[in-house]
C-alpha cells in the first residue's frame, strides 16, 4: 500500500466532504438501522397506535408464527439445494468457459442473460411455463405421453423454485469463477502436466485450491441470497389471500411488517434471519481458514 | 494422441455441453418473444413460430395498463439513483483509494461489512423514519438511499481507482491542485470505464427492484415501478398469456439492450468485485 | 410554506363553520376514495358533479382504485397521515380500521337525523353497529346466488338448476359438467366455480345450511371445527378433491381468476357484483337460488360502506357527502350499474334496480336472498383471522394435509388470532 496522499491541513475538510455521504449511511443507514431494528424488536407498534414494550414476546411467538415456521422450514431446504447448486454449475461452466476459442464470449452473455433481466418478469414467464395444465413444461409432456406435473403444487415446488432461482444465478457464480480460473498462474497446469498427472488430478490438486477464496466468496453471497430469496418466489407463489404455497423468510417479513403492519414481529424476524446469515458466514470462514491452512 | 488433439477434443466437448446448457438459458425468453407474437387464441399452441403473427398484443397493452407511465417511473428512479450511486461511491473510493488518514483502513473495514448485512433487517427503521419523514407514499425512497455510497460500488471503484498511478495525484498536489479537484479532474474522466461498468450495476439494480417498490409504492399505477406493475398486472389479467408475455418483454427488454451494449465491462466489473 | 398551511386550514374551517350554516359553507376540498372499476370512475364522477352543485364550496376529488390496491393504498394514506376524507369500507375490514382509530364516530350526526336510516334494511347495518354507535354506514350489500352456463348444461344433457336443487343435486350436476373435453388427460371443463379460500362466496353458505356455525369472536372461539361442521367440509373435499369438479386456484391461475368469467366452469358461485362482468360473456348464462342443505337453505350477505376519516379537516362537509352517497339520489344511479344491491329499501325493490339494463335475469333473485341470509361475519381481526384460516384451507386443497388436519390447523390458528385482537 505504498503511494497514498496525506491530505494537507486545509483539505480535511474536503475529506469530509467527499466521505460525508457515505458515513452518513453507515450511521443511519446500516448501523443505525441494524440497531433499531434489534430494539424494535422488543415493541409492539402497528404504526397507527401508540407503541408499547412487548419484552421478548416477540422472540417468544415465532415458534408458534405458523407461516414463520414454515417459513424457515422452506428457507433451510431452499438454501440447501440452491447453494450447492449454483456453486457446482456455476463451477463447471466457469471450468468449460475458460478456455480460448472463437465466440465464447457470446456464449458467456447468454448464460449472464438471467441475471440481468428482472425476476419479476421473468418470474411472470416461469409461472406460464410451470402453468398446470396447458403450461409449456406440462404440454410438452403430455404432447410425449407422459401425465402432467403439478409444477407449483406442493410436493415440486420447493425443486421448481430452486430450479428457477438457479437458473437466475449461474451467470453470476460463472462470471466469478471464471475471473478466479483466470487468475491461475498457467506454470501450476506445465508444471503439473509434466509430473503426468491427469486432468482430473490437475482439477483436484490444482484448480481447486487455487479456487478455495472464489468457492468462499461466493458460497457466502449464495447464502446471502439463499436467505433472502423473494422476487421469484412471489411472483410465482402467491395467493388471492395474500399467502404464498412456499412462503420464505422474507415472505413472512414482508407479509407481517408490511402487510398486517405488526412492526415489532418483523423485526424480530429480521434479527433471526441475520443471526442465520451471520452463523453462516462464520462457518464459511472457519472452513475457508481451515483449507487455508492445508493448502 | 498429441497435445493439440487432445485439446481440440476438450474444445468440442466445452461447446457442445456449453451450447446445451446455453440454450436453457435462453429458451425461457425466446418462448416469451414467441408467445408475444401470437393471437391470444394460439396461446395454448405449441409451436415456436406463431400459427398467425401480430403485434396486437403489444398495442392492446398500452391501452390496458398505464405501462407508459410506469415504464417512465422505472426510468426516473433508476436513473436518479444511478447517479446518486456513481457520484457518492465514487468520493468515498476516491478517498479510500488516494488518502491516507487515521481510522481510514477500519472504515472500509465497516463498509465491507455491510456487505454481509441482509437489507431487510435495515427495511423497517427505514419505513418508519420514511413513513415521519412525510415520504410514504411517494417516490423518494426509492432512490434516496443510493446518494449514501454503498459498499459494492465504492468497494469496486476502489479498486480501480488503485490502478491510477499516484503520481498524476502527486504532480497535480504539486501544481496546487485540492483533492477534490484531483478527484473531479482527474480521477473520474480516468475511470470512465469503471464508472460505466458500475453504472450499468446500478441501474439494474434500481430496475429490477420488487422488494422496496413493493413496500413504497405498492399499488398506485401512476407512482409505481414497472416490477409492481407486472405484479399487479397478473393478478388483473392472468390467463391472457399473450399479453402478458409482451409487458414482460417490454420490461426486460431495456436491461438486455444494455447489457448486450456494455457486456465486456459489465462482466469486468463483476470479475473485479470478486477478488483481489 | 406548507407548515402553516396546514395549521391555518383547520383554523379557518373551524371559523366557517361556526359562522355559516349547512349549506354555503367556506371553500373545501374533500378526497373521496373507493374500490372499483372504470364503470365507478364515470359514475362517481358524476354524482360528485351533482354533489358539488348542490353544495356550492365544496369540491371532490375522487379516487378509484381496484380492490387489492385499493386496500394497500388506504393502509399507506392513513399510516402515513394524509387519509382520504371519505372512503369506501367493507363489513369485514370495518372493525380493525375502527379498532385502529381510524374511523371517525358517526353517531352524534346520526342522532341529529333520525329519519336517515328508516328505509335502510336492518341486516346491512347490522354489522356497521358497534357499542358505542355507528363509525360507518353501508352503501349497498351483496347477497350470493348460482350463476350457470345453460350452453354446458345443454351441451351435457343436464337439467338446469332449481330453487329445489340441493347441494348433493349441486354436487351431481358438477360431477356430470366435469371432462376432459380434448382427450389430453386433464380436465379443461369443471362443474363448478367456488373461491375456495375467503368463505363470502362459497363455504360459509355450505357450513350455516349444515348447521354450523363459524366463530364466536366474543368468546374467542373458531367454531368451523365442529361436527356439523366437518359434514360440511368433507362434502366440498368431496368436489375439490374426489370429484375435482371445483378447480383450485392454481388451476385456475392459468385462465384469470374468475373460472365462470372465462368460460371453463358450467358454474359459479358470486354476488351481483359478477353480473356486469359476465354480461358481455360469450355465452348464454342465469342465475339460481343457493342450493339447500340439511339446515335449509343459507346465503351469505355482505356489505360495502362508506367511513369518514378521524383525522379530516372537514367533519361537517365529509358528513354531507357520506350522506349523498347511501341517499336515494346515488343509490339509484348505482343500482342502475348492476354491481351491487341498494341498502335503501325503495329502491332495491322499485324499478331503478329490478329493471337494470346490465344483464336479462331475474334480479329479484338476489333482494329476496335477504329471507335466507345470514350476515357475513364482521369482527376485530377479522384480516388476519381470514388470511390464517385461509393458509390451512389453502394446504387442504393443495392436497398438502388432510382436510381434518387442516381445519384443526384453522381453528388453532384462527384462536390464536381472535386471543391476539381482543
Amino acid at each position: 500500500m505504498t503511494g497514498s496522499l496525506r491530505p494537507l491541513r486545509g483539505e480535511r475538510v474536503g475529506v469530509l466532504l467527499l466521505l460525508a455521504p457515505t458515513l452518513i449511511g453507515l450511521a443511519i443507514g446500516v448501523f443505525g438501522s441494524v440497531l433499531a431494528t434489534f430494539v424494535l424488536s422488543f415493541f409492539d407498534w402497528d404504526l397507527l397506535s401508540p407503541i408499547s414494550f412487548a419484552g421478548v414476546s416477540n422472540y417468544a411467538n415465532l415458534p408458534q408464527d405458523r407461516m414463520f415456521s414454515s417459513a424457515l422450514v422452506n428457507t433451510t431446504l431452499f438454501s440447501l439445494l440452491y447453494v450447492p447448486l449454483t456453486l457446482g454449475i456455476g463451477f463447471a461452466v466457469a471450468c468449460l468457459m475458460n478456455r480460448h476459442i472463437r465466440g465464447i464470449s457470446l456464449l458467456r452473455a447468454l448464460f449472464f442473460l438471467p441475471v440481468v433481466s428482472s425476476p419479476a418478469a421473468v418470474g411472470l414467464l416461469w409461472s406460464w411455463i410451470f402453468a398446470q395444465d396447458q403450461g409449456l413444461l406440462n404440454s410438452a409432456i403430455t404432447a410425449l405421453g407422459g401425465d402432467p406435473v403439478s409444477w407449483l403444487g406442493p410436493k415440486v415446488i420447493l425443486y421448481s423454485v430452486v430450479s428457477v432461482n438457479v437458473w437466475g444465478a449461474i451467470g453470476e457464480a460463472m462470471i466469478v469463477f471464471l475471473a478466479g480460473l483466470q487468475a491461475i498462474p498457467r506454470e501450476l497446469y506445465e508444471a503439473a502436466k509434466v509430473d503426468g498427472a491427469k486432468p482430473w488430478q490437475r482439477l483436484v490438486h490444482v484448480t481447486l485450491p487455487s479456487m478455495v477464496p472464489s468457492l468462499f466468496f461466493q458460497g457466502v453471497l449464495s447464502t446471502i441470497h439463499a436467505f433472502q430469496a423473494f422476487d421469484y418466489i412471489y411472483m410465482l407463489t402467491r395467493l388471492s389471500n395474500g399467502n404464498s404455497t412456499f412462503p420464505t423468510l422474507v415472505f413472512s417479513l414482508y407479509r407481517t411488517g408490511f402487510r398486517f403492519f405488526r412492526m415489532g414481529d418483523a423485526a424480530a424476524q429480521a434479527v433471526v434471519l441475520t443471526g442465520i446469515i451471520a452463523v453462516f458466514t462464520l462457518v464459511y470462514f472457519r472452513i475457508q481458514k481451515k483449507l487455508g491452512a492445508e493448502a | 494422441m498429441s497435445q493439440r488433439s487432445e485439446q481440440m477434443r476438450g474444445n468440442a466437448i466445452a461447446i457442445v455441453l456449453l451450447l446445451a446448457g446455453g440454450i436453457i438459458m435462453v429458451a425461457p425468453f425466446v418462448w416469451m418473444l414467441s408467445t408475444s407474437l401470437k393471437v391470444p387464441a394460439d396461446q395454448y399452441s405449441r409451436t415456436l413460430i406463431p400459427p398467425i403473427l401480430t403485434l396486437d398484443n403489444y398495442r392492446e397493452i398500452w391501452s390496458l395498463i398505464p405501462l407508459q407511465t410506469m415504464l417512465w417511473n422505472s426510468l426516473k428512479i433508476a436513473a436518479i439513483a444511478t447517479a446518486g450511486q456513481l457520484l457518492t461511491c465514487s468520493m468515498a473510493a476516491f478517498v479510500f483509494a488516494v488518502a491516507r488518514f487515521r481510522g481510514r483502513d477500519i472504515l472500509f473495514f465497516l463498509l465491507l461489512l455491510t456487505l454481509m448485512v441482509p437489507s431487510q433487517i435495515t427495511t423497517i427503521p427505514q419505513f418508519i423514519l420514511f413513513k415521519w419523514l412525510g415520504l410514504y407514499g411517494t417516490q423518494v425512497p426509492m432512490y434516496l438511499p443510493s446518494f449514501l455510497g454503498g459498499a459494492f460500488g465504492t468497494f469496486l471503484l476502489r479498486q480501480y481507482f488503485k490502478t491510477i498511478p499516484i503520481e498524476l495525484a502527486e504532480a497535480a498536489r504539486i501544481d496546487g491542485a485540492s483533492l477534490i479537484t484531483i478527484y473531479w479532474n482527474i480521477y473520474l474522466p480516468l475511470a470512465k470505464p469503471a464508472l460505466a461498468a458500475f453504472g450499468v450495476f446500478a441501474f439494474m439494480f434500481s430496475w429490477n427492484d420488487l422488494f422496496t417498490a413493493l413496500i413504497y409504492l405498492p399499488s398506485d399505477p401512476e407512482t409505481t415501478t414497472l416490477p409492481v406493475g407486472l405484479a399487479l398486472f397478473q393478478q388483473q389479467y392472468g390467463g391472457k398469456w399473450t399479453l402478458m408475455m409482451a409487458a414482460v418483454l417490454i420490461s426486460v427488454a431495456p436491461i438486455i439492450v444494455a447489457f448486450l451494449i456494455a457486456q465486456k465491462q459489465f462482466i469486468q466489473g463483476i470479475s473485479m468485485s470478486g477478488l483481489k | 410554506m406548507q407548515n402553516w398551511v396546514k395549521r391555518a386550514v383547520p383554523a379557518a374551517v373551524l371559523l366557517g363553520g361556526l359562522l355559516l350554516s349547512s349549506t354555503a359553507l367556506a371553500e373545501t376540498e374533500l378526497k373521496l376514495m373507493l374500490f372499483g372499476g372504470p364503470v365507478d370512475v364515470a359514475i362517481w364522477e358524476k354524482l360528485s358533479a351533482e354533489f358539488e352543485a348542490s353544495h356550492p364550496g365544496i369540491t371532490v376529488t375522487v379516487e378509484v382504485n381496484d380492490w387489492d390496491s385499493y386496500w394497500e393504498k388506504l393502509r399507506v394514506l392513513i399510516a402515513g397521515g394524509t387519509a382520504p376524507d371519505v372512503f369506501a369500507m367493507d363489513a369485514s375490514n370495518y372493525p380493525d380500521w375502527q379498532a385502529r382509530g381510524a374511523l371517525l364516530q358517526l353517531q352524534p350526526m346520526i342522532d341529529a337525523e333520525p329519519e336517515l336510516l328508516a328505509d335502510v334494511y336492518p341486516v346491512s347495518l347490522e354489522a356497521y353497529q358497534t357499542p358505542d354507535g355507528y363509525y360507518g354506514l353501508p352503501r349497498d350489500f351483496q347477497t350470493i346466488a348460482l350463476f350457470y352456463n345453460k350452453d354446458m348444461f345443454d351441451a351435457a344433457g343436464v337439467a338446469y338448476p332449481t330453487d329445489q336443487w340441493s347441494w348433493d343435486d349441486l354436487r351431481a350436476a358438477a360431477r356430470q359438467l366435469t371432462r376432459d373435453s380434448n382427450g389430453d388427460g386433464s380436465i379443461d371443463q369443471w362443474g363448478l366455480f367456488a373461491e375456495l379460500i375467503d368463505m363470502e362466496a362459497f363455504w360459509s353458505s355450505v357450513l350455516w345450511s349444515h348447521g354450523a356455525d363459524i366463530v364466536d369472536a366474543a368468546n374467542g372461539k373458531t367454531l368451523i371445527g365442529s361436527p356439523e361442521a366437518m359434514t360440511a367440509w368433507n362434502f366440498i373435499a368431496g368436489m375439490v378433491l374426489d370429484d375435482k369438479s371445483i378447480p383450485t386456484a392454481e388451476q385456475l391461475r392459468q385462465f384469470g381468476a374468475d373460472g365462470f368469467q372465462a368460460g371453463v366452469t358450467a358454474m359459479g358461485l358470486s354476488g351481483h357484483w359478477s353480473v356486469p362482468d359476465y354480461a358481455p360473456a360469450g355465452f348464454r348464462w342465469d342465475v339460481a337460488p343457493m342450493p339447500k342443505g340439511p339446515a335449509g337453505r343459507v346465503t351469505s350477505v355482505n356489505s360495502a360502506g362508506f367511513t369518514i376519516a378521524s383525522t379530516t379537516k372537514h367533519p361537517a362537509e365529509a358528513w354531507e357527502l357520506l350522506k349523498f352517497a347511501i341517499g336515494p339520489e346515488a343509490q339509484q344511479q348505482l343500482a342502475g350499474i348492476g354491481f351491487a344491491i341498494p341498502i335503501q329499501k325503495s329502491i332495491a325493490e322499485g324499478p331503478a334496480y329490478l329493471e337494470q339494463q346490465s344483464a336479462p335475469i331475474d334480479h329479484k333473485l338476489f333482494v329476496e336472498a335477504l329471507d335466507y341470509a345470514r350476515v357475513k361475519p364482521v369482527f376485530r381481526g377479522y384480516e388476519e383471522w381470514a388470511s390464517a384460516v385461509g393458509d390451512a384451507l389453502q394446504m387442504a386443497w393443495s392436497g398438502a394435509l388432510p382436510i381434518a388436519d387442516a381445519i384443526q390447523q384453522a381453528v388453532d390458528d384462527g384462536d390464536a388470532v381472535l386471543a391476539n385482537a381482543r
